[in-house]
């Protein structure tokens, strides 16, 4: 049978543009508030733990940079996720009326939140040259391939949640509990370095938290994980991405009965 | 996985066999993970419905189809599974060409968007490319006739602007097959016949053209093949007349028994006024040409009212009258033996009263029965909306409105 649609990028870009065009739509400051909400954060983190816990002064020069390049992907993983698992649901139409590969679906869903932190990366700039630090160029591709690394994860778990989500729709409500979990299990407000040794090996194995801390290390302190490592972790990453989408690929051939 | 290829029938747009579909449906739905879990321990926390049995039909290329069927018989179930929507329980499903896998229009239609940002985004939906989309734009604007506002916001649109650019751009997103659900009943009657214009340009052009509806006149007028679906079942499939026939008897036969149920409820109903009844009217039945007892029957189907009665005390002159409202008001017809100068032979106990001809159109009408002597005034028995009955036209008489089929014709 002839295919519906020969052009899944052009689909995808148009859903995420639309969302991206909605989600900032009639707001005085636009997509600022995209930016605004992390960066909030991070200011009173940031006062909290430099100037009350002073971190700054344990060993750590680039608290700031540190916090507010683990916060701003933190929250592309947050926002990805949760704009993933909420995507054939929040799109029920496109499901349910029409058929359209709901993968296509789940991708747009995602994207929106690289768009934002490619906005935020120019936050991050700025700091960077406000405090006189510049990375190592090995440092910003592996940044990149992190970034990369993350998405594919978000992916994964958009996939794997996604259909579940449409079915149970608590699932909303225990990823939002995980992810604060999630967050503090991972490197992110506090440096990793202040942990016993063997605590920081355990907290390695978390994907997320390998790919922060090992993406800020790498801009700050030029600091890199194993070839070992990272072949190891790409390598997970892989195997999960493909099992999901396999999951994925099942389950979708149900969800329109349960939209 | 959602089509199986076979290479035996070229000319076949889609072949469909055996096609089950059930859904569970829980008591209660259940869409938490804590009904989930609750659920566990309790039995029969669902039913299955079987929404689709065993279809089997094959669609030529080029082929105008209409479905028909009741509500809940399975029509959009089964447009959802040839779109892809759902996925057929069991069966093969086979489409050749690309088909417009939508069955509402406007969707993904955002109110907050502009009319162009929704042609686009409506548009590359139904499986069109950007570059597609934008040569075919300003046809599809003037398709609309919304030149003007496409630059607005959709919210600010009337319901009808608004399926008028839905149409247009489903029309031009130009696939193989077209399925279409209820699309006959949007617009006013201007874009209605612009529309049907449009389908039948499609038609010529060699394009498929299915389409789900309750309105047998227009299967009737465009569709070469229907398709009738009760319950789940395909009940039959041919050419239009003897589908909506059908159609038509098995709505009558539902309505019959329907009827009867009502009307079983009323006979236990006390009567409130009371009469003389020296003579008393026991029953009133509809006897259709066969001899059978109907409560529905199609205009120009002509029918006999039976009146049984009893004298309880011997009178000198008894006359008996009928009377045919419409349920929404308004006398159709009433007369009585009086009038027509009829004498009625006091020694039986039935009297039928014949229709010559049956010139009333669709709708709900009740009988009226009464009795009386020498003058209308002094009744011994008054039977009010004694009876239901229930006419149906089909053919293009369907669209023919008020309470008579005049006989007529057009000349000039």
């Amino acid at each position: 049978m002839k295919k519906n649609h020969e052009n899944y990028k052009e689909l995808i870009l148009r859903l995420a543009k639309t969302d991206f065009k909605l989600r900032y739509h009639g707001s005085v400051l636009g997509y600022v508030w995209a930016i605004l909400k992390p960066l909030l954060l991070f200011l009173i983190l940031n006062f909290v733990f430099s100037s009350v816990f002073n971190f700054k002064n344990m060993g750590i020069p680039y608290y700031t940079l540190d916090l507010l390049t683990g916060l701003l992907i933190f929250s592309f993983f947050a926002e990805g996720t949760s704009a993933g698992i909420a995507s054939l649901l929040s799109k029920s139409q496109l499901v349910t009326k029409i058929y359209v590969p709901r993968w296509t679906i789940v991708i747009a869903s995602t994207l929106n939140a690289l768009f934002v932190f490619g906005m935020n990366l120019i936050i991050m700039i700025g700091f960077f040259a406000y405090y006189g630090k510049a990375p190592s160029i090995e440092s910003i591709l592996m940044f990149i391939f992190y970034i990369m690394l993350l998405y594919a994860l978000v992916v994964a778990i958009a996939f794997l949640l996604a259909p579940l989500f449409a079915r149970f729709r608590d699932i909303g409500m225990i990823w939002e509990v995980l992810l604060s979990v999630l967050m503090y299990a991972a490197p992110i407000i506090y440096p990793l370095t202040l942990l016993p040794v063997h605590l920081q090996k355990l907290i390695l194995f978390n994907p997320i938290a390998f790919i922060i801390h090992f993406a800020k290390q790498g801009l700050i302190a030029n600091h890199f994980a194993t070839g070992g490592q990272i072949l190891l972790i790409s390598l997970g990453v892989g195997v999960v991405l493909g099992i999901s989408f396999m999951i994925f690929r099942k389950n979708e051939r149900n969800v329109a009965e349960y939209l | 996985m959602r089509y199986k290829e076979t290479k035996k029938n070229p000319k076949a747009a889609i072949i469909i066999k055996d096609v089950s579909k059930s859904f569970i449906v829980p008591h209660e739905k259940v869409n938490t993970l804590r009904g989930v879990f609750t659920g566990l321990f309790k039995k029969n926390q669902y039913d299955i419905l079987h929404a689709l049995k065993n279809i089997s039909f094959n669609i030529k290329k080029g082929e105008f189809i209409g479905i028909v069927g009741r509500n809940g018989s399975g029509k959009s179930t089964l447009l959802k599974i040839l779109a892809g929507v759902y996925t057929a329980g069991s069966g093969s499903v086979f489409v050749d060409g690309a088909i417009s896998p939508f069955l509402e229009l406007g969707i993904g239609f955002n109110p907050e968007l502009s009319g162009r940002d929704n042609v686009y985004l409506n548009a590359i939906v139904l499986g069109l490319s950007e570059k597609e989309i934008d040569e075919k734009f300003d046809e599809i604007v003037e398709f609309s006739e919304l030149g003007r506002f496409i630059d607005q916001k959709l919210k600010n649109y009337s319901s009808g602007m608004n399926m008028r650019l839905a149409f247009s751009v489903a029309i031009h997103a130009n696939r193989d097959i077209l399925l279409m659900d209820e699309v006959l009943a949007v617009g006013d009657s201007n874009f209605q016949s612009k529309c049907i214009t449009e389908f039948m340009k499609h038609r010529a052009q060699g394009r498929t053209i299915i389409f789900v509806t309750h309105d047998i006149g227009s299967v009737q007028k465009y569709c070469d093949r229907a398709i009738l679906l009760r319950n789940g079942e395909l009940v039959k499939m041919g050419i239009p007349e003897d589908v909506c026939n059908a159609y038509i008897q098995q709505n009558m036969e539902d309505e019959q028994v329907r009827m009867t149920m009502e009307q079983s409820h009323r006979d236990h109903k006390p009567a409130k006024i009371i009469l003389k009844k020296s003579v008393e009217i026991l029953k009133a039945d509809f006897i259709d040409e066969t001899g059978d007892t109907r409560q529905v029957f199609e205009t120009g189907e002509i029918f006999a009212i039976r009146i049984s009665f009893k004298i309880n005390k011997p009178v000198s002159i008894l006359n008996i009258g009928v009377g045919i409202h419409a349920i929404s008001g308004g006398q159709v017809f009433g007369c009585n033996t009086q009038m027509d100068g009829y004498l009625i032979d006091l020694s039986k106990s039935e009297i039928t009263f014949k229709l010559n001809e049956m010139p009333i159109l669709k709708g709900d009408y009740y009988l009226n029965v009464v009795c009386f002597g020498e003058v209308e005034q002094d009744y011994y028995d008054v039977k009010p909306q004694f009876k239901n009955l229930k006419i149906y036209t089909s053919g293009h008489k369907y669209r023919y409105k008020g309470i008579l089929d005049i006989d007529h014709s057009w000349e000039g």
